[in-house]
């Protein structure tokens, strides 16, 4: 199949089926609902294509907006906009459109009760064509732009039930959070571009080579703050835990899932590896992102533990593993170059997919429950394994798969990490292990409520059908499924991809050619 | 020669902060996000002006460029400030609706009232 020719499509499908979603839906509630599967199936078959292609020829897949060259033959740098995509890449496009594509199944059963869902189906696709097109931009204003269209169609979401207090509360708080976040992206941009007088990010990467200044650093600072700010790590983590149980739960499962991962870390982890990369000192940088690792896996898994809320539970139990991720990529940057760094950058690009699985599927799950009982306090919920008995199975595979259990996929990613930081730093994988006891000690709490005497509220509760469940179930399927083969997929992806990140030689001259 | 655009540029961005951690009325802390993006929307259509040769540059037009021979700004910091407001606006409508829906919640703007969610 070929990458480059239906790269576009992976734009240009979300963006045509969300802008013509007003249109359709005056067609009436069915042809609303089977569009916005449509085009979600669509942009997963796309994605899977771009995925299967990017791994299967092992190279670079580069799209160029408008002419090659526009002003002639003669100009040596690069003028248009580019998009480029290697296997990091390819990973993030596959997982946006599945979990995305699961949600948008998942809300035609959990949003039914609601109005004016068309509305709600457009700012979904915009949300999943924002995170697609930072998964595929080779260009830093480009970048921008597809981060704020991101974060705008996640603060609406966020806030989408305006008739209740909480989720206004919690759209204010993460408005004015990410915002400030991305004036910084922005300041940051606007000093790169003022220094080196380019966008598109390989030939930024041979100029940073050839003449580092200060103000990248500054540059640099500004992105680590605000992107750092966009993933939720801790110490500003509060407005994802507002924000995350706030939503709508299948939005909730695609912001914990997806937007904190690709606005935040992979966002930084291309900027990092593929902008900077050997040019700035890797071992300062690499320390301060495991120092905020660090606190961010120890206070994320530790706040998870005394909530009595299951969303907000989920939500700090994010935090937490946004810690494991970012210990990955810190180390990766620590150890540039040697064994231990690409172990460890393999298995943070792992869990950064296990996890988006994992947690859309506990969301997906805290949404059925919700939808059944109408409350998300655990002190309510006890006993629901009687009446519930394929939901708190769904529960128990992905608590079990969250915590790192062998024989499922949390277990192989969380391992790579727990190896590599044990191997860079032992007292890194002590930290590491006491983040997964706190998150143990989270989730047997759910279970061991779910698994209680049943209360009385309970008993009319049972498991949801048609397209409540059917995501549920594939999620299941693919946690179980990817838990067989751990080690078949970490030599066969995610170790190319660490290799492929960082190889910044070959991400520049995908784009300048031979450079 | 001082360049005072950036001086302004820089002191428009630090106002922005200050107002956004000082202040606690939820339109005050709109202006203040509106007045943080204007700074850095400032030092970017600055970046574009290049004085060469003593001359005061024209708009970024190639037409009839030949016989003129006079600098011109640059046009890419202008495209990126125009999408720049364009998102700006975005955020600013969806700010403003928020607010609304926030005083209909809580019958106030104090910022510190939206304290509910805690945990």
């Amino acid at each position: 199949m070929n990458g480059e020719a239906i790269l576009p499509y992976l734009i240009i499908i979300p963006l045509f089926g969300a802008f013509s979603m007003p249109i359709v839906n005056l067609l009436g509630r069915k042809a609303r609902e089977a569009w916005a599967v449509l085009i979600s199936g669509a942009t997963l078959i796309v994605g899977s294509g771009i995925f299967y292609s990017v791994w299967d020829t092992k190279e670079i897949l580069v799209y160029t907006l408008g002419a090659k060259s526009p002003l002639g033959q003669g100009v040596s740098f690069p003028i248009r906009i580019v998009w480029e995509v290697d296997l990091f890449g390819a990973i993030m496009v596959l997982m946006v459109t599945l979990v995305s594509f699961l949600a948008v199944l998942y809300s035609l059963g959990y949003m039914k009760h609601d109005t004016g869902l068309d509305k709600y189906y457009t700012l979904i696709i915009i949300l999943e064509l924002g995170m697609l097109g930072i998964a595929v931009t080779g260009d830093l204003f480009n970048f921008y732009v597809f981060l704020e269209i991101m974060s705008i169609a996640s603060y609406a979401l966020v806030a989408f039930r305006n008739d209740t207090w909480e989720g206004i509360e919690a759209g204010i708080k993460y408005m004015f959070v990410g915002s400030i976040a991305s004036a910084f992206v922005l300041l940051g941009i606007a000093l790169l571009y003022g220094q080196y007088g380019t966008l598109t990010m390989s030939y930024l990467a041979v100029k940073l080579a050839e003449s580092p200044s200060v103000t990248a650093k500054v540059a640099l600072a500004l992105f680590i703050a605000g992107l750092l700010f966009k993933s939720g790590a801790s110490p500003v983590h509060m407005w994802l835990a507002d924000a995350h149980p706030a939503a709508p739960s299948s939005i909730s499962a695609m912001l914990s899932g997806l937007v904190i991962k690709i606005g935040g870390i992979y966002a930084l982890t291309r900027i990092l590896f593929s902008i900077y990369g050997a040019s700035i000192s890797v071992k300062t940088v690499g320390w301060v992102i495991i120092i905020f690792a660090c606190i961010t896996l120890v206070v994320g898994n530790a706040m998870a533990v005394i909530q009595n809320d299951m969303k907000r539970l989920l939500a700090y139990s994010s935090v937490g593993q946004i810690g494991y991720i970012l210990l990955g990529l810190g180390i990766g940057l620590a150890a540039y170059g040697s064994q231990t760094g690409e172990t460890a950058m393999a298995g943070a690009i792992y869990h950064t997919f296990n996890h988006a699985l994992m947690k859309a599927l506990l969301f997906l799950i805290a949404g059925v429950v919700i939808h059944q009982l109408g409350t998300r306090d655990l002190n309510e919920l006890s006993g629901l394994a009687k009446t519930m008995p394929k939901t708190t199975f769904a529960f128990l595979i992905s608590a079990a798969a969250i915590i790192g259990m062998p024989p499922l996929n949390g277990f192989a990613s969380k391992w790579l990490i727990y190896e590599s930081s044990a191997v860079f730093n032992p007292i890194l994988g002590a930290i590491a292990i006491i983040g997964t006891a706190f998150c143990t000690a989270a989730y047997v709490k759910v279970l061991y409520t779910f698994l209680g005497r049943p209360g009385e509220s309970v008993m009319k509760a049972k498991d949801p059908e048609g397209s409540m469940m059917i995501p549920i179930i594939l999620l299941t399927a693919a946690i179980i499924v990817m838990g067989l083969f751990p080690w078949q997929i970490s030599d066969k992806v995610m170790i190319p991809a660490a290799k492929a990140l960082e190889n910044q030689l070959a991400y520049i001259g995908a784009v300048l050619g031979g450079a | 020669m001082i360049q005072f655009q950036f001086i302004t540029a820089f002191l428009l961005t630090v106002l922005g902060i200050y107002a956004f951690l000082a202040k606690r009325n939820l339109i005050k802390l709109i202006l203040a996000l509106d007045i943080i993006d204007s700074g850095i929307h400032l030092l970017l259509i600055s970046l574009g002006y290049r004085i060469e040769l003593n001359q005061i540059p024209t708009a970024p037009i190639y037409t009839g460029y030949e016989t003129l021979k006079s600098p011109m700004v640059g046009p890419l910091p202008q495209a990126l400030v125009l999408t720049s407001i364009v998102i700006g606006v975005c955020v600013l409508s969806l700010a403003v609706a928020l607010t609304i829906n926030a005083y209909r919640h809580y019958g106030t703007l104090d910022v510190r009232a939206l304290r509910r969610l805690r945990g």
